[in-house]
């Protein structure tokens, strides 16, 4: 079953919503970013030559447009593979445990996954995010030594920074999920 | 005394080395600090404006950091059972239980019609 929909981020830009629920313990959500544009691309591209253009035309060598080519191709290629995301998925298996991926922009892909045992919870927390206060949706690991205390943070869906209401619905399916995985575990 | 210290002060920025001298006032700063000093008040007054807002932002916690969610005075504080009929004592709620309040029990409260 897939649902797609249309919801915006903190900062007021459009984020794609896709959710797949594979079984009644399985479910994936997938936030989209918006794509490089071409305006962005064009305006960042003449800032750095006008600015090699005019040290060249300060210092009268023509290896400063070379360089501020290279850098610009460099620079795009590097913005592409490490810094622009462009779509990130929450999966949750009931039974297994999260995947979170994340597919930037030149194709790769980067994934993490945290097994149900270490999972203590799914929650929506608040915190300062330069000056602003935001709520984003951050998993809690258990403590190795001390299971009923919280161990370490982990954020989901980080650059694509959703507003709350994609963020309740994530939340109240991943709890459906955690509470059915509770019940089925603790009875024989 | 305030407004001592402040007519000393115009008094040796205004009037000349002569005119000191021939009082008798020899062994005075040099009249290079009587501009200076202000300046470089002014300009420690800006730093410190910016440096109190970059203080406040480096110590601000990372959204992945522990400290969002609880704090040593939270993690030790005693399991009191509490009363039939009483206020319940003050304590920190965790934050699944808030989460559940919040988004669970109260469906109608964030979600927009």
């Amino acid at each position: 079953m897939e649902e797609r929909r249309s919801i915006s981020d903190i900062y007021g830009g459009r984020l794609a919503l896709q959710r797949r629920s594979y079984s009644p313990s399985c479910r994936e959500f997938c936030l989209g970013c918006p794509r490089l544009s071409l305006r962005s691309l064009t305006a960042a591209t003449c800032a750095v030559w006008l600015v090699a253009y005019g040290l060249f035309a300060l210092c009268q060598n023509s290896m400063v447009l070379s360089t501020a080519i290279f850098i610009t191709l460099l620079g795009l290629l590097g913005y592409l593979h490490f810094v622009k995301i462009d779509q990130e998925t929450l999966l949750i298996i009931g039974s297994l445990g999260i995947q979170m991926t994340s597919s930037y922009a030149s194709g790769k892909e980067s994934t993490t996954f945290i097994e149900m045992g270490k999972v203590k919870d799914v929650v929506i927390n608040e915190a300062i995010y330069m000056q602003k206060v935001i709520y984003y949706l951050c998993i809690l690991l258990k403590d190795p030594v001390e299971p009923q205390r919280v161990s370490q943070v982990v954020p989901v869906f980080q650059s694509a920074k959703p507003r709350l209401d994609c963020l309740i619905e994530v939340y109240r399916s991943c709890q459906e999920i955690l509470a059915h995985q509770a019940v089925t575990s603790t009875s024989p | 005394m305030k407004d001592m210290s402040r007519v000393l002060y115009l008094v040796w920025a205004f009037i000349p080395e002569t005119w000191l001298n021939s009082i008798g006032l020899t062994y005075w700063p040099q009249k290079y600090w009587a501009v200076a000093l202000p300046v470089y008040l002014l300009i420690t007054l800006v730093i410190t404006y910016i440096l109190i807002f970059g203080i406040n932002m480096v110590n601000t916690s990372p959204l992945d950091s522990i400290h969002t969610v609880t704090d040593n005075y939270a993690k030790n504080q005693p399991q009191k059972k509490s009363q039939e009929k009483a206020i319940p004592a003050l304590k920190d709620i965790p934050i699944s239980e808030v989460n559940q309040m919040f988004f669970i029990a109260a469906r109608g409260l964030y979600t927009k019609s």
